[in-house]
C-alpha cells in the first residue's frame, strides 16, 4: 500500500483535493497543505496538558451550588455521584460518574497512549491505533454531558430562596477539561499513524 | 539560450526550536497559571483556623454552620469534632483573614438557636437555616487566638458596641429570676440579666446584669435593686391594691432599681449589688447596711398556743423587722410525769438589719445577742402582728424587771433564747371574752324553753276549753251587757235614787233642825237654869262636860267611817270581784239603803233627839230644882258676882262658846261630806259601778 505522501502527493484536509507536494496552499479552497503536520503531537500534548490542569480543579471544586431554603450544599463531581449512589440513584450515579470521571480520564489515557505510542508498533498495530483514535473522537462530545446537566438545572432551578442552584467553579473546569481534550484529540494527525507501516 | 536552471532545492533551515514550538502551548500553561491562581486564591482565603470547644454540638454541622459576627457571616464551621478526651466538643471553624486578627482571647463564642420564651421568639431564622455561632469580640486586637471555650448560653451584652455597664446581683435565692429576665427602671426595661449561678460558698445566688447604655449612668453607689417578680398585692387604707407588672417579669421575674438617695458614685463595671425582697426593704435599706447579711440563728421555746404564729413571720426588735421564723415544731420537755410539750421556733436573725454591719461573723452576733439577753434582759415574746388575721410575730423586748436568764448556747438545734410572757393584744382578748361569753350564754337551754313555752301555748291554744275561753268572754260581755241593762242595775240607780233622798232628807232635818233647835233651846233652858241659880258654877261645870262631851261626839267620825266605807266601796266596786258580783252590791246597796232607812226613820237621828230629849228633861229638872230650890237662888244671888263675872267669860271667845261653835263646824261638815256625796251620786250615780 503506498501512501499518500509517498506518491508525492499532499491532500487537500478541509476540501479533499490532491495536490504535488511542494504546494503549499490548496488552489481550490485556500486551506494551507502540509502533507504532516509536524506540530501536531505538540498540540496535541499542549492541549492535553491543559486539559488536565482544567480536570484538576473540576474534581476537587464544587459542581453544584444548591442553596435550598434549609441548606446550602456544594457538590463536586464525585461527591455528587457518591451522594446520588447513596440515595439508591444507581443509574444515575453510574451515568454521572462514567460521563464525568470514566470517560474523561478514558480520553486522557487514550490520547497520551496514542502520542506515546504512534511509532512503537510493537504496543499497538496501526489499524487499532486507528480505531482507537476514532471512539476518543467521538466519545469526546458526550463528556460535556455532566456540564449540559449543570447548565441545566441552574437555569431551570432559580426558585429564589426557595431553591436555587448555581455552577460552581468545577463546571467551568470541566468544561474548559472538556474542551481541551477535545482539542487534543482534534489536533491528532491519525495520518502520521500510517507513516511508519512497511 | 539561457536555460534556466532548474529550480533549487532550497530547504529552509531547520527553525529553532522556540520557533518549532506551537503557540497551543500557550493554553495548558494559562490553565495551568489559572489553576494555580485559584488554588492560591482558595488557599489564601480560606481563612485561619480556629477551634471553639462547646459541651454539645446541638446545631451544628460541619460545613453548615457559618460563624457571624453582627450578623454577617465571617465563617464556616469546617470540622465538628471531639476534644481529646471525647469530653468536649471542638468545631474548626474558618474564618476569614481579616476578622481573625481581631479574635483575641476576650472572643466569646455561643451558638444561637431558635429560642421561644415569654419575652419573645429570638433566633427565628435559625429554624429554617439551622443553628449558627455567634461570635462577640471588641474592634483592638491584642494577638489573635485560635483555641477558644464556647459559652452554653448567649452572653449579656450582644452587642458590645452598645457600651453599658455590667453588674453582679447578689441574691438570697434565685428561683424567681431567669435568664433574660428585665431590669427595669421607673417601668422601663434598662436591661437583662444573666443565668443564675450559685456563689462560690453557696449562700448565695449571683447574677450577672447589664444595664444598658445610656441608663447605665444611673447605676451609682446609691443605687438599690429589688425582686420586682411576680405582683404586689397590698391591703390598706385604699382597699386591696393589685399592682401586676409586664407578663415577662410576671413569668421570668424581674429585677427593680431606683436611686433612693440621690449623690452617687459612679460604680466599676463588675459592681455587685444586693436585691432586696421588694422597694420598701430595698429603701429602707439605706439605714441598714446590707440586704443580704449573714443570718443568725437562734430557737426560742414557747409556752401555751403559737396559733398564729406561721414560718416566715417576722421577728421584730423595737418595730423594725431583724428576722423571721424559720420553722416551727415541737419538743418534748422534762422526764417522767414532768414529760411535756413545748413549741420551739426557729429563728434567722440578720446581722446587718440589727445593725451590726456586714462584716460581723455569726459568732460575734450570737454573743451580742447573748450580752443583751444577760444586760438588758432581752426577752423573745410572742406579739400580735395583725388584729384581722390574729396572726402573730416574735418580738424581741427587753424587759428590765425579768427574772435573770441567758442565752443558752446548748440549746437545740441553736442557741435558746428566754421568753417573756406573751403581749396578745388586749383587743384580741377583750373580744375574746365578749365571744366567749357569748358563746357561754345558755341559748341552748332558752331555746329549749322558748320550744316548750311554744309547745305550750300550742297545746293551750290546741285545748278545747280554751278555744271555748272567747265563747265565755263574749258570753260574759253578754251577761255584762245584761246585766248593766237589767232591771236590778236599774233597780241599783233607783235605790240609789232613794238612798240619796234619803240622806237628803236626812240632812235636811238636821240642817232644818229639831236638834239644833233643840239644842239650842237646851242651852236656852240653861242660860234660864243659869239665870235661875245666881250659883250654878258646878253646873256649869257639868255644862261645860257636857258640851264637851258633845263635842267629842264622833259625828265627824261617823261622817269619816262613811266617807271611809264610801271610799272601800269604791274600792270595792272597783276590783273585778266587785264586777264579777253585782248582785251582792245590789244586795249591799240595799243593804245601805235599809240601814240609811233606818237611820232616817228614827236610828241615829231619833237617840240623837231622845239624847237630846233627855238633856232637855234633864234641864227641865235642873229648872224644876231650881225653882224647887229659892234658897238655891239666894245663894246664887250671893254669887252673882261670881257668875257675872262666870257670864262674862261665856264672851265671844270664852272656852265655851269656842266649842260650840267647833261642834256644831263639825256638824256642818259632816252635812257637807253627806251633801257633797249625795251630789256626786246624783250627779254621776253610775260612778258607784264603775269606781270613779
Amino acid at each position: 500500500m503506498v501512501t499518500v505522501r509517498e506518491a508525492g502527493l499532499v491532500g487537500c484536509t478541509r476540501c479533499g483535493r490532491v495536490h504535488h507536494m511542494g504546494a503549499s496552499a490548496c488552489d481550490r479552497c485556500g486551506a494551507p497543505l502540509s502533507s504532516r503536520d509536524e506540530t501536531s503531537l505538540q498540540r496535541v500534548w499542549a492541549w492535553w496538558w491543559a486539559g488536565l490542569i482544567a480536570y484538576i480543579p473540576a474534581n476537587l471544586y464544587p459542581m453544584l451550588l444548591t442553596s435550598t431554603l434549609v441548606s446550602n450544599t456544594e457538590s463536586t463531581i464525585v461527591g455528587g455521584a457518591v451522594e446520588l449512589f447513596l440515595h439508591g440513584d444507581v443509574g444515575v450515579a453510574l451515568i454521572v460518574l462514567v460521563a464525568s470521571v470514566v470517560i474523561p480520564i478514558a480520553k486522557f489515557m487514550a490520547i497520551a497512549f496514542l502520542a506515546v505510542s504512534l511509532n512503537k508498533r510493537h504496543i499497538m498495530g496501526e489499524h487499532a491505533q486507528h480505531r482507537l483514535f476514532s471512539v476518543v473522537e467521538f466519545i469526546g462530545r458526550w463528556s460535556m454531558i455532566d456540564v449540559f446537566v449543570v447548565a441545566i438545572l441552574a437555569s431551570l432551578v432559580r426558585f429564589s430562596v426557595v431553591a436555587t442552584i448555581n455552577p460552581g467553579i468545577a463546571a467551568v473546569s470541566f468544561a474548559l477539561s472538556v474542551a481541551f481534550t477535545m482539542q487534543a484529540a482534534l489536533s491528532f494527525d491519525p495520518r502520521i499513524i500510517w507513516d511508519d507501516e512497511k | 539560450m539561457t536555460e534556466t536552471p532548474p529550480e533549487m532545492e532550497i530547504q529552509p533551515p531547520r527553525p529553532a526550536w522556540w520557533q518549532r514550538i506551537s503557540v497551543v502551548w500557550l493554553v495548558p500553561v494559562i490553565a495551568l497559571l489559572v489553576a494555580l491562581g485559584i488554588a492560591w486564591n482558595s488557599y489564601a482565603g480560606r481563612g485561619t483556623l480556629i477551634e471553639i470547644t462547646f459541651q454539645n454540638a446541638s446545631g451544628l454541622e460541619a460545613g453548615q454552620t457559618t460563624l457571624r459576627y453582627r450578623d454577617v457571616t465571617i465563617g464556616v464551621v469546617e470540622k465538628v469534632g471531639f476534644a481529646p478526651d471525647l469530653r468536649n466538643v471542638v468545631a474548626s471553624v474558618r474564618v476569614a483573614n481579616d476578622v481573625a486578627e481581631y479574635i483575641d482571647a476576650e472572643a466569646q463564642f455561643w451558638v444561637v438557636r431558635p429560642e421561644v420564651s415569654v419575652r419573645g421568639i429570638s433566633g427565628l431564622d435559625t429554624v429554617l437555616s439551622g443553628a449558627y455561632i455567634a461570635g462577640l469580640w471588641d474592634n483592638t486586637s491584642s494577638g489573635a487566638q485560635y483555641a477558644f471555650t464556647g459559652l452554653e448560653v448567649p452572653p449579656l451584652m450582644s452587642g458590645s458596641d452598645m457600651g453599658g455597664l455590667s453588674i453582679t446581683l447578689r441574691l438570697r435565692d434565685g428561683n424567681q429570676i431567669s435568664a433574660g429576665a428585665p431590669i427595669i427602671h421607673k417601668g422601663i426595661e434598662v436591661g437583662s440579666v444573666g443565668e443564675p449561678r450559685l456563689a462560690p460558698d453557696g449562700d448565695m445566688v449571683l447574677i450577672d446584669a447589664v444595664i444598658d447604655a445610656p441608663y447605665d449612668r444611673m447605676i451609682t453607689s446609691n443605687t438599690r435593686f429589688w425582686d420586682a417578680s411576680g405582683f404586689d398585692i397590698r391591703f390598706g387604707a385604699g382597699g386591696v391594691e393589685l399592682d401586676v407588672r409586664s407578663l415577662a417579669s410576671l413569668i421570668q421575674g424581674g429585677i427593680n432599681f431606683d436611686n433612693i438617695i440621690s449623690g452617687g458614685d459612679p460604680v466599676d463595671p463588675g459592681q455587685e449589688y444586693d436585691v432586696f425582697a421588694d422597694e420598701t426593704a430595698a429603701r429602707s435599706s439605706i439605714f441598714t447596711s446590707t440586704a443580704v447579711d449573714q443570718m443568725l440563728p437562734l430557737s426560742v421555746v414557747f409556752d401555751g398556743s403559737v396559733a398564729g404564729l406561721t414560718t416566715g413571720a417576722a421577728v421584730n426588735y423595737r418595730g423594725l423587722t431583724v428576722g423571721t421564723v424559720t420553722d416551727l415544731g415541737a419538743v418534748v420537755e422534762g422526764e417522767g410525769d414532768d414529760r411535756r410539750v413545748r413549741l420551739l421556733a426557729n429563728l434567722e436573725i440578720g446581722t446587718g438589719q440589727l445593725g451590726l454591719g456586714e462584716d460581723v461573723s455569726i459568732d460575734a452576733a450570737r454573743d451580742f445577742i447573748a450580752k443583751l439577753v444577760a444586760e438588758d434582759h432581752l426577752r423573745a415574746r410572742l406579739a400580735t402582728a395583725s388584729l384581722f388575721t390574729g396572726s402573730l410575730m416574735v418580738e424581741l423586748v427587753e424587759v428590765p424587771d425579768a427574772p435573770e436568764a441567758e442565752l443558752d448556747m446548748s440549746g437545740e438545734p441553736f442557741p435558746l433564747l428566754p421568753t417573756t410572757g406573751a403581749a396578745i393584744t388586749e383587743f384580741q382578748t377583750t373580744a375574746q371574752g365578749v365571744i366567749d361569753r357569748i358563746g357561754g350564754l345558755p341559748i341552748e337551754g332558752l331555746m329549749q324553753s322558748a320550744i316548750g313555752a311554744l309547745n305550750s301555748v300550742q297545746q293551750l291554744a290546741g285545748n278545747p276549753e280554751t278555744q271555748r275561753v272567747p265563747t265565755e268572754a263574749a258570753n260574759l260581755l253578754s251577761a255584762a251587757r245584761a246585766l248593766v241593762e237589767s232591771d236590778e242595775v236599774s233597780g241599783i240607780v233607783a235605790d240609789l235614787r232613794e238612798t240619796t233622798a234619803g240622806l237628803s232628807s236626812l240632812t235636811r232635818q238636821i240642817e232644818q233642825g229639831q236638834t239644833v233647835a233643840n239644842l239650842m233651846s237646851a242651852i236656852d233652858r240653861a242660860n234660864r237654869a243659869l239665870e235661875g241659880a245666881a250659883d250654878v258654877p258646878q253646873i256649869t261645870g257639868q255644862l261645860r262636860e257636857l258640851a264637851e262631851k258633845a263635842n267629842r261626839m264622833e259625828v265627824d267620825q261617823l261622817a269619816a267611817s262613811a266617807e271611809s266605807l264610801l271610799r272601800s266601796a269604791d274600792a270595792l266596786i272597783d276590783s273585778p270581784e266587785a264586777r264579777q258580783v253585782p248582785g251582792a252590791l245590789a244586795g249591799a246597796l240595799r243593804e245601805v239603803d235599809a240601814m240609811l232607812g233606818e237611820l232616817r226613820e228614827g236610828g241615829a237621828v231619833g237617840n240623837v233627839n231622845s239624847a237630846l230629849a233627855a238633856a232637855e228633861s234633864a234641864a227641865t229638872d235642873i229648872g224644876n230644882a231650881a225653882q224647887g230650890l229659892p234658897d238655891l237662888a239666894a245663894r246664887a244671888s250671893r254669887v252673882l258676882d261670881q257668875a257675872g263675872t262666870t257670864v262674862a267669860g261665856y264672851g265671844s271667845d270664852s272656852r265655851f262658846n269656842v266649842e260650840l261653835v267647833t261642834v256644831l263646824r263639825s256638824l256642818q261638815e259632816a252635812a257637807d261630806a253627806l251633801t257633797t256625796l249625795a251630789r256626786t251620786i246624783q250627779r254621776n250615780p253610775n260612778s258607784i259601778i264603775l269606781g270613779r
